[in-house]
């Protein structure tokens, strides 16, 4: 073909001209690793502005990395156990405000899990309640069921059966709240295992009355 | 989200607000909109740690959320809000300087809090006021109010968007999430609180913040359990209005650098009077007619309406363009070309770094590439008079550092590269891009560098603190000298200079960025002026 200059001679496919390298000339080497991470400069940089306006937002900034640590939005690591338990820890802690944040502005799902439990109960409160007997506290709720187990299952009335259902249900998750209450690790344990059963947290939370579904199970529920 | 940008974002977070928001708020910068679940079982977090992790960002504006289909609510992060924690000084500092320190205070405690209701900003303010002043003096909640309401109307805090009133509560079960909207028309408007009080000192045995056991101070209780007047309507400084400043700010002092003072004072007062009537990201504000300038300069200044034509006329004609004519109307209306302003600060910007990184000389072929907008080599040679095998140099490495490109023009179709023209030119977009993306390295390079020096001198920081400490207590109870200096010896003199040292060194890094900041906001002011709305 055109242009072959001579057989097994290098020949460059453009004008090496045009780059700035004149003909025969040694090119310069080829680099063969990566170029120095710090390389040196032939130019230092200009020094820092200074001023008053600079000094001042120096110090503000400085200040305000400081006051944001302190704040309840900073989420402090939980240390692992050291080795020896200072004495001196025990009083350089720093006691932060506790911050809550506004609710109605956040999505539902941000809400701790205890108060999420207490809205479909005092809805089931609402439902079951209607005589005006409240079934608050756990004793009460286990006097009342064990009168009535007394009774013949005749007597027994749907709304009776509703209420003790509701109460029981109630009693349950006051037990639970309870736990929770006192062992924090309890309520972590509640959580993951509301985490694995989906199915049950979607029954709660779709608001729907737990009373009307109850009412399918009348015969079996009577303990 | 660049690599740059997202380890930028990691190191603020951490920084601001400790290692569990950081991991949340990455992972959400990185992946883009979640929902709760995927973020816990993603991030290997509790579910828990993450609910109070998103609070506290979505308290500060880092994050928004979106209901979707099926009730799902997903979370986004916001990466370019979450660099603006690098410029809270700036905002701070103007709000100094236009508002004096109760302004100062009320946009502090809005940036740190994130959101806050009128009344409690107004609280906190007159409180920290008052610890300032003399005793027996202070604040009173009416004139912190005062100035939060000349805030609201420059528009330097805005409304953040409510939560609807519920119509109907029993209209089935209520949504995931509530739906937060705002009316253009409410953004600024001050409910009519009656705020009486003055602000409270707190008592000095309250006030030491030295270390000594806390344990023994009282919780915290509230101090009124009355109902808040404004509840629900939350208040949010407005970046955008500042940005708007800075940028005026960055026009006057070009103007004053490339003119004189009276010229920059003009363009002052026209950017002031179209402040209200110009959109921000208009690319040129309304027209102004010479006679409304005359009428709008500040008391100060006497200049003739025939000086004030020639300085007009002078601006307009210059070839920066930063002044442009329009009409004839009114003795000739004038606007300001917003965009091109900020063209070319950033070209400038570019020159200088340039200038600093590579010497005079290759700022001179940079200047001549910017202005003849296309060279080939022997052009460039001759054109800037600088021997060939040095102008061939400078410019490779202004081309390795992609500040220079090169534009290939064909002779033929087959593009041999013998038979191809090869130009040189600067493409200012993207060159913009790649220093914005330096400068985001640069800034992060720097946040690593001072943790390194501080956790390096940890041990002799908290030693200095506790000395202080002691220092500041036995000063309290009252001690003789001798003792005093006893304590202080305790800190040896090669410690002394260490920590002479370490605060040097940190300090020089904390300025440096504050100023790579600047950059970055002129930068990215460019880059937006350019994006097609």
């Amino acid at each position: 073909m055109a242009g072959n200059k001579g057989r097994g001679r290098a020949a460059y496919t453009f004008n090496i001209e045009a780059v700035g390298f004149s003909r025969g000339e040694k090119l310069p080497d080829v680099a063969l690793k990566p170029p120095p991470l710090f390389p040196d400069t032939d130019y230092k940089p200009v020094p820092v502005k200074t001023g008053e306006g600079e000094e001042y937002m120096l110090a503000l900034k400085q200040e305000l990395r400081e006051t944001m640590k302190r704040m309840p939005y900073f989420i402090e690591t939980p240390e692992e156990k050291q080795d020896i338990e200072r004495y001196s820890k025990r009083y350089m802690k720093v006691y932060k405000e506790e911050w809550i944040p506004d609710w109605r502005r956040l999505p539902r799902e941000m809400m701790p899990r205890k108060k999420c439990k207490k809205g479909p109960k005092s809805k089931k409160a609402k439902d079951t309640t209607g005589k005006g007997t409240s079934f608050t506290n756990t004793a009460d709720v286990l006097k009342k069921i064990e009168e009535l187990e007394k009774r013949s299952d005749g007597e027994k009335s749907d709304e009776e059966n509703e209420e003790k259902e509701g109460s029981k249900e109630k009693s349950k998750e006051g037990d639970d709240d309870e736990e929770d209450d006192a062992a924090e690790e309890e309520e972590y344990d509640e959580e993951e295992q509301e985490e694995e059963n989906d199915y049950i947290n979607s029954y709660f939370e779709d608001g729907d009355d737990f009373g009307a579904d109850s009412d399918d199970n009348m015969d079996e529920a009577t303990y | 989200m660049t690599q740059a940008e997202i380890k930028l974002c990691s190191l603020l977070l951490q920084e601001h607000f400790g290692e569990i928001v950081e991991k949340i708020g990455v992972h959400l910068i990185r992946t883009g909109s979640q929902p709760l679940r995927v973020i816990a079982h993603d991030t290997g977090t509790s579910l828990d740690q993450v609910k109070k992790a998103l609070c506290v960002l979505i308290q500060h504006n880092l994050v928004i959320y979106q209901v979707h289909k099926r009730g799902v609510v997903e979370y986004e992060a916001q990466c370019s809000r979450v660099l603006r924690i690098l410029r809270y000084p700036r905002y701070i500092y103007t709000a100094k300087t236009l508002y004096n320190d109760t302004g100062e205070l009320i946009v502090e405690e809005l940036l740190l809090n994130g959101k806050m209701t009128m009344s409690a900003v107004v609280k906190k303010v007159a409180d920290r006021l008052t610890e300032t002043m003399e005793d027996g003096k202070t604040m009173d909640y009416a004139e912190v109010a005062n100035t939060f309401v000349r805030l609201a109307d420059t528009h330097f805090v805005q409304r953040c968007p409510l939560v609807p009133a519920a119509e109907n509560s029993d209209a089935g079960p209520p949504p995931p999430a509530p739906t937060l909207v705002i009316n253009e028309k409410d953004m600024y408007l001050v409910p009519k609180l009656s705020l009486i009080g003055k602000g409270k000192r707190r008592r000095s045995s309250e006030e030491d913040a030295t270390g000594e056991p806390k344990a023994k101070r009282p919780k915290h209780t509230p101090d009124n359990k009355e109902p808040i007047p404004d509840d629900g309507i939350y208040w949010q400084a407005n970046l955008d209005r500042f940005h708007q400043h800075f940028r005026d700010q960055a026009i006057v002092s070009a103007v004053a650098n490339r003119m004189d003072q009276t010229s920059s004072e003009i363009v002052r007062t026209m950017l002031r009077v179209s402040e209200i009537t110009t959109p921000s990201s208009a690319p040129f504000t309304q027209p102004l007619s010479s006679n409304e300038i005359v009428r709008s300069l500040p008391v100060g200044y006497n200049i003739s309406k025939q000086v004030l034509d020639q300085y007009l006329t002078l601006l307009a004609d210059d070839p920066l363009e930063f002044v442009g004519k329009s009409g004839d109307s009114g003795g000739g209306m004038y606007v300001i070309n917003l965009h091109k302003v900020l063209g070319s600060l950033a070209t400038a910007t570019l020159e200088s770094v340039v200038q600093e990184r590579f010497g005079s000389r290759c700022a001179r072929i940079f200047r001549l590439v910017l202005q003849k907008k296309h060279l080939e080599q022997k052009q460039v040679e001759d054109f800037a008079m600088i021997p060939a095998k040095e102008a061939k140099d400078m410019l490779y490495k202004m081309l390795s550092e992609n500040f220079i490109s090169l534009q290939e023009i064909p002779k033929t179709p087959d593009h041999a590269p013998s038979r191809t023209f090869y130009l040189y030119t600067v493409n200012i977009l993207s060159a913009a891009r790649m220093l914005l993306h330096r400068c985001y390295k640069s800034i992060a390079n720097l946040i690593e560098r001072r943790q390194f020096e501080t956790k390096e001198n940890k041990r002799l920081l908290e030693k200095s603190q506790r000395v202080e400490a002691i220092i500041a207590s036995m000063q309290a109870t009252g001690a003789e000298e001798a003792q005093l200096q006893e304590i202080e010896e305790m800190i040896t003199a090669p410690e002394r200079q260490q920590l002479e040292t370490l605060k040097r060194n940190v300090n020089k890094l904390d300025a440096s960025e504050i100023q790579v900041d600047e950059t970055i906001f002129l930068l990215e002011s460019y880059i937006e002026s350019t994006v097609k709305r």
